[in-house]
């Protein structure tokens, strides 16, 4: 049901938005208004917006997502390219912020009220203030270009990729997920590590604890064997939450990076109005949203035995 | 450090024992690689709409001649052939025979024929198809084929721009690949992701928005071109574009900024070279009521005031702060790269003084905050700029300072690029900055700034600029077969334009190649920079890693293409 808003939602707002996908071809003064036309009725924009959507629920209903004018390819056809690049991005960051935010959570706990404590919270608030675009531009200029230690976009290497061994090949395309995967990581895992520390201060003033340390257990025993566990809870939640901002972020860092996933073809897509393939991005977007959720709820039943059952 | 990391990359092949087969020895071999901004979309000559798609698709299918570096477009001089190794006209002009070079062959190892020559004329004028090319060759009546190596054009008129079209707006395409599909699929067939043309590079592979490669077609009939491939890398944001280039990644960046200037020249192995680009940019006045187009705008269907406005500009001062010495003021809607336009064309003189006396002139007095009003209404109003275009904000910021020094207040209203397209196309605006890329022909201006143009539902004259002593002079310079007098009627026609100010015409920029210095260009043609790419080349002692890479087996979907065309055929968008 959410999916279907969603896409009714995303389809009128798109439509409305000025310009079509053959308006933007200006730059030449031959390209007649009668070529623009044509080109609209062969895709059926020159039909009312109502019967545009209706052609569309109908198609969507068979399953099919319509035609991308900018890759006159099927969108089913461009997202199944896409995709799995978005959820490896998304899936590395997702592991990645998650340790690098509790272990950051970790260190300030232990060392709480010092300077590093204070730092590591200076540093965490920068990263969660910063927009990720822009984060995603500085860090493409300092590792590719002040210091080039890696690629400046893609996902593999375009001209010799194609000559390297098994190995080679992976580590080529490691070499590529590397920057956009580390933007995408440090500005999660600022959130991470804010609410981790916020949740372990909550479980340290609790009884258990106190047994535990009266029981001679070092603070980096209790830490990890007792608070960490019970703290991770609200970390569970987070993961469904974080899962939109991720998604969203990886669509910026994608285009900055030129990394082939969802958010590479979504938001080039908006650019040139490719219609049929920002809505369907949409969907996909909002179906990989909900999943997201129901993943973080079945992880918070696992962790928390009281829910089992429920 | 990009070497070292190339240099990693060529480890990893010798460690396969992949060693190159490449026929590199002399001046051939090598590799170029072209950081672009935009993906082709398509690969389908008469298709083609962006720069990067017109640099693939003319590097893959070839013409029937070559327009030549001098970019004559009257009758045949300077033009070189190409498939068509000569030519012959009829005693009236009103048709010409080229006949064929007898070793062109199709990349799939068939034939050039002369039924290629007319399938794709009568493709391109096909309405169903939706081709650009279709309006600019209207003067081409048919195509006949006498034999398999002699194509006859037919015109409806004798016109000194007849050759012009018949070469130049067309490649040719291959009828055995093209003719199962019908025109109104091409676009969304497989058969345009695997093009076979005839050119000197074969199509090797095409990762949407990411890459494109083509290789050296070495039994290419007019001789192997020098680099084994030329592959192009594709980026959609301009700042990723252009890192590629200067970090390496790319060996060649068609446009650079001039902020990216003092960037590349840190770089001992990065150069640039300036070349004449037929482009010009101009704040363009809305001569029609954006409410209603039937009345004029309530400001500028005022030739006083547009004069005013451009006399107030100094648009030698704007260029110079855009592009230090890299552009010169333009000159009207023409460059001056044409053998047509007289750089000397009289201007409206930057004049402060004068604009002030014309404003008061027309009633428009200074108030108390140093805006100019009439009947109560401020002289107000808004300028549309694509914001992404940081050329156009900097120009749109220069005016409105120059602008209210004399009492007038701009609103600069930025926009995506899309929304603005359709505020032209809509004719919705005061003011907008545009800017026109033009093509070899003067005759372009007819389709910016003629009548039918501007009458158009939503035709390219954008401000509704009409005045029928311009249309007629540029009719009268094209259809002149003397160059001179050919020249003196667009020299009418500029000036009439000039005096008339439907627009600020505010620079001819060049346009500035970064390349990497191993490369040896050729020279850059103004029209399309790429199209002696066959000629450049890389010395045997300043290759690198990816210039010894071995060169893949063109896409085994290109030479399966013709048997899968017919089943591209049914798919429809």
């Amino acid at each position: 049901m959410i999916v279907a808003i969603v896409a009714v939602i995303t389809f009128v707002l798109i439509h409305l938005a000025p310009g079509d996908p053959f308006s933007a071809v200006l730059d030449n003064p031959n390209v007649s208004e009668s070529v623009r036309a044509t080109l609209r009725a062969q895709y059926g924009l020159d039909r009312p917006l109502p019967e545009q959507f209706l052609r569309y629920a109908g198609a969507l209903a068979r399953g099919e997502l319509g035609w991308s004018f900018s890759y006159e390819r099927p969108v089913r056809e461009v997202m199944a390219t896409a995709l799995p690049n978005t959820l490896l991005l998304m899936g590395v960051a997702l592991v990645g912020s998650f340790a690098l935010g509790i272990l950051v959570a970790l260190i300030q706990v232990a060392r709480r009220g010092s300077f590093t404590d204070h730092a590591l919270s200076g540093i965490s608030l920068f990263f969660f203030s910063m927009p990720d675009f822009w984060l995603a531009i500085l860090t493409l200029l300092a590792f590719t270009y002040w210091l080039p230690i890696f690629p400046v976009g893609g996902a593999v290497d375009p001209v010799m990729h194609e000559y390297l061994s098994w190995a080679g090949r992976v580590a080529d395309r490691l070499r590529h997920l590397a920057l956009p995967a580390l933007t995408l990581t440090i500005l999660a895992s600022a959130t991470v590590a804010r609410f981790q520390r916020a949740a372990l201060l909550d479980v340290l003033p609790a009884d258990y604890i106190r047994t535990a340390r009266l029981k001679g257990l070092t603070e980096r025993q209790i830490l990890r064997r007792h608070a960490l566990r019970n703290a991770l809870l609200p970390i569970i939640s987070l993961i469904g939450l974080s899962f939109p901002a991720l998604l969203t972020g990886a669509f910026f860092i994608e285009k900055i990076f030129a990394w082939p996933g969802m958010g590479f073809a979504v938001v080039s897509a908006i650019g040139t109005r490719d219609y049929p393939l920002v809505v369907g991005g949409v969907i996909i977007g909002s179906i990989m949203v909900a999943l997201g959720s129901l993943l973080a709820d079945l992880l918070y039943a696992w962790a928390d035995p009281r829910l089992r059952g429920h | 450090m990009a070497a070292v990391r190339y240099s990693g990359l060529l480890c990893a092949i010798l460690a396969l024992g992949c060693g190159s087969e490449s026929s590199s020895s002399g001046n051939t071999g090598g590799t170029l690689v072209i950081s672009v901004g935009g993906d082709p979309g398509v690969l389908i000559p008469a298709l083609v709409q962006t720069v990067q798609t017109a640099e693939m698709v003319d590097m893959i299918y070839d013409r029937l001649a070559d327009i030549g570096d001098g970019l004559n477009i009257l009758n045949d001089k300077g033009f070189t052939p190409r498939l068509a190794d000569r030519w012959t006209w009829s005693a009236d002009s009103l048709s010409i025979a080229f006949h064929l070079n007898p070793k062109a062959r199709w990349h799939d190892g068939v034939p050039v024929r002369s039924n290629d020559v007319r399938f794709t004329v009568s493709s391109t004028k096909d309405s169903t198809l939706g081709s650009p090319a279709a309006s600019v060759i209207a003067n081409i009546d048919s195509v006949s084929t006498p034999d398999s190596a002699t194509a006859v054009f037919w015109f409806h008129a004798r016109n000194p721009q007849q050759f012009f079209d018949a070469t130049y707006q067309l490649p040719i395409v291959p009828e055995h690949i093209w003719k199962p599909i019908p025109p109104s699929a091409w676009r969304a067939s497989e058969a345009g992701r695997h093009p076979i043309g005839s050119g000197p590079y074969r199509f090797v592979r095409w990762v949407p928005r990411a890459v494109v490669e083509l290789a050296a077609d070495t039994d290419n009939y007019r001789g192997r071109p020098k680099l084994n491939r030329v592959i192009w890398t594709i980026s959609s944001d301009f700042q990723t574009a252009v890192t590629r280039f200067l970090s390496g990644e790319a060996d060649f960046f068609e446009q650079l900024r001039p902020e990216n200037l003092p960037e590349v020249a840190k770089h001992p192995t990065l150069a640039t070279k300036p070349y004449h680009a037929l482009t010009y940019s101009f704040a363009q006045f809305n001569l029609r009521d954006p409410v209603n187009h039937d009345r004029p705008h309530r400001l500028f269907g005022s030739r006083e005031l547009r004069r005013a406005l451009t006399m107030a500009t100094d648009r030698a001062t704007i260029v110079r702060s855009l592009y230090d010495t890299l552009a010169l003021p333009a000159l009207g809607p023409t460059l001056r790269v044409y053998p047509t336009t007289d750089p000397n064309l009289p201007q409206i003189p930057f004049d402060p003084v004068r604009a002030r006396q014309i404003l008061d002139s027309l009633g428009w007095r200074m108030g108390a905050d140093s805006v100019r009003a009439k009947n109560g209404r401020p002289l107000r109003f808004t300028l549309s700029i694509p914001g992404t275009s940081d050329v156009r904000v900097r120009t749109a910021v220069l005016l409105q300072e120059q602008w209210r020094q004399v009492g007038v207040k701009v609103d600069i209203e930025k926009l995506e690029f899309p929304a603005l397209a359709e505020k032209d196309r809509k004719r919705t605006f005061d003011m907008a900055l545009g800017q026109w890329n033009t093509q070899p022909s003067p005759g372009a201006a007819l389709g910016s700034w003629g009548i039918q143009a501007s009458r158009a539902s939503s035709g390219n004259n954008f401000g509704s600029y009409e005045n029928p002593a311009f249309d007629a002079n540029v009719d009268s310079a094209l259809t002149s077969f003397n160059p001179a007098q050919r020249k003196a009627y667009f020299s009418k026609a500029y000036e009439t334009i000039i005096q008339d100010a439907p627009a600020i015409w505010i620079a001819e920029p060049l346009a500035i190649a970064g390349y990497h210095s191993r490369l040896q260009l050729a020279t850059l043609r103004p029209d399309s920079w790429w199209m002696h790419i066959p000629d450049w080349w890389i010395p045997a002692d300043k290759r690198i890693a990816r210039d010894n890479a071995p060169v893949a087996a063109p896409d085994s979907a290109a030479s399966s293409t013709a048997s899968t065309a017919q089943q591209a055929g049914q798919k429809s968008p």
